[in-house]
């Protein structure tokens, strides 16, 4: 069916995100990858990675299309020797720092210069090859951030961090989510993110102290603040087109989707984590309604081709979630 | 077209689903896409890559960048799928999945059977024997480094670490490297050796004894875990031990983290049962050279025993079980030919020692 752009202009779409993994199917999949990576001495490690990310991206599907992810093993390795290099390459250097200048605390100091240093790089790195291996109708996602842009305004924001013992933390998080959001593309569809360190901040220290005084109860609804703040504060354009994005999570809902995760999980030896894996995937999807104007099947390729995996491995070295 | 099927197909280039016609053609090895009337494409099964959810295959072209073949068909996902695999290009995880969750969670659990045996019968007998090619310098490595952190933190009875160096020369100890023994001002009743020789005793289980064949066992007891390194065994094995696991689960960091923490615990560390046999033995045949009463191997346990109440003593916890230990060494001492011998030196510095 062909409308015409006047047609579809300021006409309201309906969005249905679909979570459709099993967890046996899911556990399957981890199985496989065990055995592959015993087999392997480790070295499956990146193919294992790859097939993983593969599945879960192909079961989540947007008005009955999904996701695909088309990282490869091959290419997470390759990310994977770099990171190792550069390990390898920090180590030595704190090794003659530490030869040379007899000091200990030098040599400690270069280390922390040295993961803060790679932290914007990795963000920046693993954003870059995740989005532009991630795919939906054929058109690809792509991250348009400037590294040179991010590392300067990270370093800023972590001193500030340092000089306010830790309070500006909350802005810092905020800061760099709101320059990654911003900087995602989906075809011509430009993403946004509009939340700010002091809605943050209260939003978090309000959790924090009442957790404390309900004896831990309140923290399902703290979970729900934070996933709201998330996803509420998500916007994609178009040029006058939009979607604004909207959590629908309750509290009750997290305290089911934990609780049960938590059992799942201790009751069958850390088995269950398969199952609970899918459950997570699920309720996120099941819980985000977007509501907006754009026309999904007017969207272009707009994102270049990408070649580089070195954040995608240094991120999962650091474990930081960036989802 | 023959045999064609219902396709949807994204071009890569917008996001416009377009229905079309998709066909085997064998003569190329391939699929046949007709987009249009006019317009046919032909792709190559070795440039596929493809995902199945079901009866729904999502066929990829590397040389169409972004494009998508979406066929939802029973019998076309079974063709297509024998025919990659023909093709050579299905991925051996693709292929292991296809065995059914049944059969992959039998293998798994049947490999992971194996590797819980040779966790526990085959890789301590290679491990421990693997500790052969250490030097002997890095058991005094290991020793030495514990003993100066270990040494700052506690306090030592010098009087008493001097009587108890002239107690030890009076034994001829069987050792092949130089002995040092230190006397730490302690409640714990406890006694350790460390791989390089410095054995060092706590007050509190000197305190406790009443003969002087009582501490040539455990000096006898602990001299021998030094002469057979079995520190050094042990910290093998757990090693071992930990790199099988880290090889199960992918984790390089912990094996650093166990050599780490045994050397932190070296005084601690928990030999096995055989150790605690073999120091037994071993101490009793000590005590026989020497002429000293073997009795006083089954008197040291005794106390042991006997001072439970009060507080747990490491000896025991970790060693074998002290009735287990006890029968054994008597049943060695009815085979034993034996003559005591009265020492008065070696009980005169006793009694300096434990007055």
């Amino acid at each position: 069916m062909e409308t015409s752009i006047t047609e579809s202009l300021k006409q309201k779409q309906t969005y249905r995100l679909e979570f459709f993994g099993q967890g046996s199917d899911y556990f399957g999949i981890m199985i496989v990858n065990w055995l592959l990576t015993l087999f392997t001495f480790g070295f499956y490690y990146p193919w294992a990675r790859a097939k993983r990310l593969k599945y879960v991206y192909g079961q989540t599907a947007l008005n009955d299309e999904r996701f695909h992810f088309s990282g490869t093993g091959k290419e997470m390795f390759r990310g994977f020797i770099k990171v190792i290099l550069f390990y390898v390459a920090v180590l030595f250097i704190y090794g003659i720092i530490i030869s040379v200048l007899q000091t200990p605390i030098f040599g400690i100091l270069f280390l922390y210069l040295a993961m803060f240093a790679l932290l914007p790089f990795a963000i920046h790195g693993s954003l870059k090859y995740r989005l532009s291996r991630t795919s939906y109708r054929g058109i690809r996602f792509g991250y348009r951030g400037d590294r040179k842009e991010l590392t300067q305004n990270f370093l800023k924001w972590v001193f500030f961090t340092i000089i306010t013992f830790g309070i500006y933390g909350a802005w810092l998080l905020m800061n760099i989510r709101r320059y990654t959001q911003s900087n995602i593309r989906y075809g011509e569809v430009e993403f946004s993110y509009d939340g700010n360190g002091g809605d943050w901040f209260w939003l978090n220290l309000k959790g924090y102290f009442l957790t404390i005084f309900t004896l831990g109860i309140y923290a399902f609804w703290w979970q729900r603040n934070i996933f709201a703040y998330f996803i509420d504060h998500m916007a994609m354009a178009k040029g006058d087109q939009k979607i604004q994005c909207r959590s629908l999570a309750t509290a009750g809902g997290f305290f089911e989707l934990l609780v049960v995760n938590f059992l799942l999980t201790i009751f069958t030896l850390g088995f269950g984590k398969a199952w609970a894996d899918m459950r997570t995937q699920r309720f996120l999807c099941d819980n985000i309604v977007m509501e907006g104007d754009i026309n999904i099947d007017e969207i272009h390729q707009t994102e270049e081709e990408y070649t580089n995996a070195f954040g995608e491995d240094a991120v999962d070295f650091f474990e930081i979630d960036l989802a | 077209m023959l045999n064609s099927f219902e396709a949807k197909y994204f071009d890569g280039k917008s996001s416009l689903p377009q229905q079309i016609k998709v066909a085997f053609q064998n003569d190329i090895l391939g699929l046949q896409l007709q987009i249009s009337r006019d317009e046919k494409i032909n792709w190559s099964l070795t440039d596929l890559r493809f995902e199945r959810f079901g009866n729904l295959v999502e066929i990829r072209n590397q040389n169409y960048a972004d494009a998508i073949l979406k066929v939802e068909n029973a019998a076309f996902a079974e063709e297509f799928y024998s025919a990659m695999k023909r093709e050579r290009r299905v991925d051996i995880h693709t292929r292991l999945m296809g065995l059914g969750l049944l059969k992959i969670s039998g293998i798994a659990l049947g490999l992971l059977g194996l590797i819980v045996g040779a966790y526990f019968y085959i890789l301590p007998p290679i491990a421990e024997k693997s500790a052969a090619l250490l030097p002997e310098s890095f058991d005094d490595k290991i020793g030495n480094v514990f003993i100066e952190n270990y040494l700052e933190k506690v306090e030592v009875d010098t009087a008493r670490s001097m009587q108890l160096e002239e107690f030890a020369s009076q034994l001829k100890l069987k050792n092949r490297k130089s002995l040092r023994f230190t006397v730490v001002k302690s409640e714990e009743i406890n006694a350790f050796a460390l791989p390089n020789g410095h054995i060092v005793v706590f007050s509190g289980i000197l305190d406790n004894m009443e003969s002087a064949d009582e501490l040539a066992a455990l000096l006898g007891h602990e001299v021998t875990h030094v002469n057979a390194r079995h520190s050094t065994k042990m910290l093998c094995r757990n090693l071992a031990g930990y790199m099988l696991v880290s090889l199960l689960f992918s984790d390089v960091n912990g094996v650093m983290a166990v050599l780490a923490e045994n050397a932190q615990q070296l005084h601690s560390l928990s030999y096995s049962r055989n150790f605690e046999q073999e120091a037994d033995e071993q101490g009793l045949r000590i005590l026989v050279d020497n002429h000293v009463d073997p009795r006083g191997m089954i008197q040291l346990f005794e106390r042991l025993e006997k001072d439970n109440g009060v507080s747990i003593p490491k000896i025991i916890s970790t060693h074998p079980l002290t009735e287990d230990r006890k029968a054994h060494m008597e049943e060695m001492i009815g085979t034993m030919d034996y003559q005591v011998v009265s020492n008065p030196k070696l009980v005169s510095i006793f009694k300096e020692l434990t007055n």
